[in-house]
């Protein structure tokens, strides 16, 4: 009861902030069809394939997880500093009450996120003439699970720990880390050295490698990836959890 | 039993002493006010007794219940409306309280929602998201909030902060209303308004308690005819 009411009150502070739509929904898409034309005036003698759908869709759909860390961020942080959460901590609510609360929307939110991208890529590669399996698609969704509670889990930290001016710009920062380092725009594989070691460690590169293996049909040759992303994912959520209770207490402000 | 009853309740923030060793009981139904300047120690000691800061020494029941020990059951029979505004700023006016009444597992949210809807005249905007109100309306909402849990003990921090004269007096009504339904602890640094509202007032300075009574009392004590004079005494005879 208290976890469902706190669910659908998250849920509606979300979507009533136009924001969230532009950006959750709206960027991949539009980042889709821009990258696709790009993709149309690349010859193909270029050899160049990181823009073709089939390998964009996988990216573009991670690309827009991390902006929904961004407003989980903006969201907490929100409550924070407006004494909205204050009142909720003198009453009956408990911190699974609020984790969850906070968890289970941006979680179904996050998934109708994939399956518009990917839906969306569908379309685009019928239209291009480029075969995308349906259920290889559901399957990507399905490695993305570790990665979408990673994100939001992102999002809970940073929005716990800093104020409201200061969780957007760090949740930037990772924007800017997962699309540069995680391989959404290049081929990491391919670049060698240091810069490839890097996007290796960083839990991105995997999300993205995890959901494109699934889409190629290779869904085994993600499994690594998708152990690395849980990894992540565990921690994070620790992490996120561990300063909600932390924050419970207005001691430690 | 005593609503509230505090024993040497001690607060410090490293070696600032934010309330300082306080002693108090609070009868059931009183409207008990809390009066001093700021930082004086008000919100510090509302947020002791309502579970969101514990204290450093001392101890505290609610409603019969240690406010450390048994703080899931002063939780249900407590509620707070804090200094600052707290409502959901997307959600309206009824979403913010039904959202509270389900958070108290209150049986029928609507009808709870649609009772404190009449009670505090907020028809007009019940269906407009909090956001969109003034500062006035959003804080009648914030009380609102407050009061559809039918708490049996409410803390009410400077419930009147940044309202104009004619939202405070309103609100005034509102409290005068709620008198002896419940037990109620306001907190304020207007001397009218715990003149006005309170069966008994304590000032605090500094984060002590210098003297506790009724506003005629707290008058004779400090042998003034009006209370402002017996405010300033008290709290210069206690060296501020
Ligand atoms: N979290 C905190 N850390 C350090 N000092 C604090 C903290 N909270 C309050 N104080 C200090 O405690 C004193 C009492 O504050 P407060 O209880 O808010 O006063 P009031 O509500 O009477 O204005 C103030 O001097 C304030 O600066
Ligand atoms: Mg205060």
């Amino acid at each position: 009861m208290r976890i469902k009411a706190f669910a659908e009150r998250n849920i509606k502070e979300l979507l009533r902030d136009p924001l969230s739509y532009l950006f959750c929904l709206g960027f991949p898409v539009v980042m889709l069809v821009l990258m696709t034309i790009i993709n149309k005036s690349i010859p193909p003698q270029a050899g160049m394939t990181v823009f073709r759908i089939d390998n964009l869709c996988a990216g573009i759909t991670v690309f827009g997880l991390t902006f929904l860390m961004l407003f989980a961020a903006l969201l907490t942080s929100k409550d924070r500093t407006s004494s909205f959460l204050m009142r909720l901590y003198a009453s009956p609510m408990t911190a699974v009450d609020f984790i969850a609360g906070y968890y289970i929307p941006l979680i179904i939110l996050a998934v109708i996120q994939c399956v518009i991208t990917f839906g969306v890529s569908f379309v685009i590669a019928v239209i291009e003439g480029v075969s995308l399996n349906v259920g290889n698609i559901l399957l990507a969704i399905v490695t993305l699970i570790p990665s979408i509670i990673m994100f939001i889990g992102f999002g809970l930290f940073f929005g716990g720990m800093f104020s409201q001016n200061a969780a957007p710009g760090l949740c930037s920062a990772i924007i800017s880390a997962a699309s540069i380092l995680g391989g959404i725009w290049m081929d990491v594989d391919a670049i060698g050295g240091a810069i490839e070691t890097i996007c290796k460690v960083l839990p991105f590169y995997h999300s993205v490698n995890a959901a494109r293996c699934a889409v190629d049909g290779n869904v085994g040759d993600g499994v690594t990836s998708i152990l690395i992303v849980s990894a992540y994912m565990v921690v994070v959520t620790v992490l996120a959890i561990v300063v909600f209770r932390k924050n419970m207490s207005s001691d430690n402000k | 039993m005593e609503a509230i009853a505090i024993k040497a309740l001690t607060k410090k923030y490293k070696d600032f002493t934010a309330v300082d060793a306080l002693d108090l009981t609070i009868g059931k139904g009183e409207l008990f006010g809390l009066l001093g300047v700021n930082g004086a120690g008000k919100t510090t000691t509302i947020k002791m007794l309502s579970c969101l800061s514990k204290p450093t020494s001392g101890k505290a029941e609610v409603m019969g219940f240690d406010i450390v020990e048994k703080s899931d059951e002063v939780k249900k029979v407590i509620s707070i409306s804090t200094q600052e505004t707290a409502v959901a700023p997307n959600l309206t006016v009824r979403e913010n309280l039904e959202f509270i009444a389900k958070v108290y597992g209150i049986e029928n949210p609507k009808a709870a929602a649609d009772k404190i809807i009449a009670e505090f005249s907020l028809q007009e905007k019940e269906n407009s998201r909090t956001k969109t109100l003034s500062g006035g309306w959003q804080r009648k909402v914030s009380i609102a909030m407050a009061l559809i849990t039918s708490p049996q003990v409410l803390f009410l921090d400077e419930p009147t902060l940044g309202l104009d004269v004619l939202a405070r007096r309103e609100l005034w009504k509102v409290i005068e209303q709620l008198k002896s339904k419940m037990t109620i602890i306001l907190t304020t640094h207007y001397l009218e308004e715990a003149e006005a509202l309170c069966d008994r007032i304590a000032i605090m300075t500094h984060g002590k308690l210098r003297a506790v009574g009724t506003a005629d009392e707290l008058m004779k004590l400090a042998g003034k005819d009006n209370f402002e004079d017996a405010f300033v005494e008290i709290a210069e005879r206690s060296g501020n």
